[in-house]
């Protein structure tokens, strides 16, 4: 963690495929209500780890 | 984000309909658009944040005469009158119409405060539109209102971007335009630890007690953590607006004619303390750095002198081991047998041989190798010596620095009691809030310093937890599937947070890189703006090695704004075209436009044209409103490689006396100010 010296490929290639996955599309989604305020979120995260690891 | 036109409907002074297309050739996105002092310059900036927002800024008076004046004058009492700005643009590959307007109904002479609506279309490449539905958080979506200060600004007010009190909204909005927000967001309560919550919910329920137990206090860690990271945020804004505040009162006992030498001499303790306390600094570095890596020649006194009186022993000795001793091969020849066992007779031709390398053998090697030795040793002691002279001279720095931040400590009370003493109200009122400043910002220093080691611990606590969660017995499938799911979301977790540190400290660096570029190639004055940890911008001069703060003048805040809006609207472009490549964006995501009202506001020519030649270079559409004296000269010929459009906002008056004037533009001269009109309005003309 931290260390100044590694890079964001780093941190991605050091996930399962599935993490990788997940990881992106959690971000699809943060990014599509970032206009919203305050959204809550919950339901789509969780839904979205459940379509990865059935 | 790229705007191709703007059409006015009886917007503010712009009677009727007019229309300017801002779509500019490649390599050519400047439009500069000309207008006399109160010709609608400012509403036309406006024009662009109401279509989009509805919204105009504080500094446009009477926001409700939003008909043209003489249009509404014009219109019988009853029948209604529209009032519209309609933007079309292009984002992410889709082309978009967007109309803002009032049908105003008029029921007096007085126009009053009337809502707005707004509708917005995406236009397929077949002409055909599609209405969207909810196009406000449409537009949001596409350029955040609160990050519209960046493109859409009145450049003798950007200044305010620079100031601290600014810089909670400003570093959040940076955040978001340089992507790192999406991160932050992911990571706040309700978003991925609320799946957490839910997961382990689960997880109890499916009979993993153990692991949900763990997943418990993970739980409470993560509010722990988000509460002392908000914490932070709130620490920090508060730190800089206290010293703000500080700033601000001691700017006041510069200005105030009793308070001044007293304030000056206050000023010239601090230069010196900011002087040594860099030096003791650095100086203790160079301490530690010795001891750490030469530290160990201290314990080699006795060790030199035991080994010298050795090797003194076994040099009279000849004992000093070398390749070969001549005592060892006599031994041998007397012994009669060679160490591989061979005979060695007297006449034989092994005995010859070993007699041989008698004569190799001997005195010398023992010479050589006790001068090898007696050097080695005395590289020591010399090594020695100089490392204890290095040291002192160091520790002595450090005390004479130590000793000379105690005095102008001492120098720095003395002088704030002279302050305190002056027999002036409004003097001893100043120093009693600058005391009280002084001391709230040591008290959030302090409680920064805490949180952020109550944040490293959650942190650290937390990866102990979910490394314990992965071994817990689970008692059947389902529960184990729940608890694969909540690695999952741990593993993601640990993820963003890490990118979240490097992504900051990555935007931070370029961004830094770029307003330095930016403004080290508008200014001729030797400053350094630094963008910190926190994404605030100061400006520094290097006084001797020691980088200190430096008061900003009006022109140097808004050299450093401008540099800031144009470094952060290069950057977001950089970053989207790198997303972008990683399909996480598309490749006109970070595009935006700046338009500019008063754009070189009070800046002297030179810094005018300077700050030209680089927006024109960094942004990818702009939008220049300018007056005839501004814009004319050294900005024009700045600008003219870049421009795609040209354009004169007229000012038709009915003012008799005002004399009409003209500008000179593409080869042929325009009508400037039309005196004598029927009616005061705007006529927006197209010159090129």
């Amino acid at each position: 963690m931290n260390n100044p010296l590694r890079t964001e490929q780093d941190v991605l290639g050091e996930l399962s495929v599935e993490a990788r996955a997940y990881l992106k599309r959690v971000l699809e989604i943060e990014r599509a209500r970032l206009h919203v305020t305050d959204p809550d979120l919950a339901d789509d995260l969780l839904e979205a780890v459940k379509r990865i690891l059935t | 984000m790229r705007i191709r036109s703007i059409e006015l409907t009886n917007f503010r002074q712009f009677a009727g309909q007019q229309e300017f297309s801002l779509m500019g050739e490649k390599d050519r996105p400047v439009s500069l658009i000309f207008g006399a002092n109160g010709a609608g310059k400012t509403n036309m900036l406006n024009a662009f944040t109401w279509a989009l927002y509805g919204e105009m800024s504080d500094d446009v008076e009477y926001q409700e005469r939003m008909v043209t004046d003489s249009v509404w004058r014009a219109t019988a009492s009853g029948d209604f009158v529209e009032v519209a700005v309609e933007l079309t643009l292009d984002h992410e590959g889709e082309a978009y119409r967007i109309r803002r307007s009032i049908k105003a109904r008029k029921e007096a002479d007085d126009q009053r405060a009337a809502s707005a609506g707004v509708e917005m279309w995406v236009i397929r490449g077949d002409g055909s539109s599609e209405t969207i539905e909810y196009p406000q958080p449409k537009i949001d979506s596409i350029l955040p209102k609160r990050l519209s200060r960046f493109f859409f600004f009145n450049g003798e007010r950007i200044e305010k971007l620079v100031q601290k009190h600014a810089y909670a909204e400003v570093r959040q909005d940076i955040k978001t335009l340089l992507g790192l927000e999406v991160v932050e967001r992911a990571l706040s309560r309700k978003h991925l630890p609320a799946v957490e919550k839910k997961l382990s919910a689960e997880l109890r329920k499916r009979g993993g007690e153990r692991a949900a137990e763990i997943q418990d206090r993970i739980d409470q860690l993560r509010d722990q953590e988000s509460g002392e990271r908000e914490e932070l945020v709130i620490l920090t804004d508060q730190l800089a607006t206290y010293t703000e505040e500080r700033d601000g009162v001691e700017e006041l006992l510069r200005q105030h004619q009793d308070a001044a030498p007293l304030q000056r001499e206050l000023d010239r303790i601090k230069r010196e303390l900011d002087e040594s306390k860099t030096s003791m600094n650095a100086a203790g570095v160079e301490r530690d750095g010795i001891v750490g890596s030469k530290g160990f020649l201290a314990f080699t006194e006795d060790l030199v002198t035991r080994t010298s009186a050795m090797a003194v022993a076994l040099h009279e000795r000849g004992a000093l081991p070398a390749p070969l001793k001549r005592e060892f091969v006599d031994k041998l020849l007397v012994d009669g047998t060679c160490i591989c066992g061979t005979a060695l007779t007297e006449h034989t031709e092994p005995f010859h041989n070993v007699e041989a390398w008698r004569a190799k053998a001997g005195l010398a090697e023992v010479e050589a190798v006790w001068q090898k030795l007696g050097g080695q040793i005395s590289e020591i002691a010399s090594a020695r010596q100089s490392v204890r002279s290095s040291l002192e001279n160091a520790i002595g720095r450090v005390t004479s620095q130590r000793d000379r931040i105690h005095r102008l400590e001492e120098e720095d009370s003395d002088v704030r009691r002279q302050l305190s003493d002056v027999p002036l109200e409004d003097v001893q009122r100043l120093e009693a809030k600058r005391q009280d400043m002084d001391s709230r910002i040591t008290d959030a220093n302090r409680k920064i310093g805490s949180a952020g080691t109550a944040l490293g611990k959650a942190t650290k606590e937390i990866e102990q937890e979910v490394n314990e969660l992965k071994n817990a017995k689970v008692t059947d499938e389902l529960a184990a599937k729940a608890r694969e799911r909540l690695h999952l979301v741990h593993s993601v977790q640990a993820a963003l947070q890490e990118i979240l540190v490097i992504r900051s400290e990555d935007m931070r660096n370029r961004l830094d890189a770029k307003v330095k570029k930016v403004f080290a190639d508008i200014t001729f004055r030797p400053y350094i703006p630094i963008l910190s940890q926190d994404f605030s911008l100061g400006l520094f001069q290097d006084v001797n090695g020691v980088l200190l703060p430096v008061p900003k003048s009006t022109g140097e805040n808004q050299v450093l704004s401008l540099s800031f809006v144009a470094a952060v609207s290069e950057l977001a472009r950089e970053i989207s075209v790198g997303r972008a490549s990683d399909g996480e964006r598309s490749a006109d995501a970070g595009v935006f436009p700046i338009v500019m009202d008063a754009a070189f506001g009070s800046l002297d020519e030179n810094y005018q044209r300077e700050v030209a030649r680089s927006l024109a270079k960094m942004a990818p559409q702009l939008v220049v409103l300018v007056s005839k004296s501004q814009g004319l000269g050294k900005v024009l010929g700045e600008l003219s490689p870049h421009l795609s459009h040209i354009g004169v906002i007229v000012t038709h008056t009915t003012l008799a006396g005002e004399a009409s004037e003209h500008i000179s533009l593409e080869d042929g001269e325009h009508p400037y100010i039309i005196a004598g009109a029927d009616a005061d309005y705007a006529e927006l003309k197209v010159i090129r």
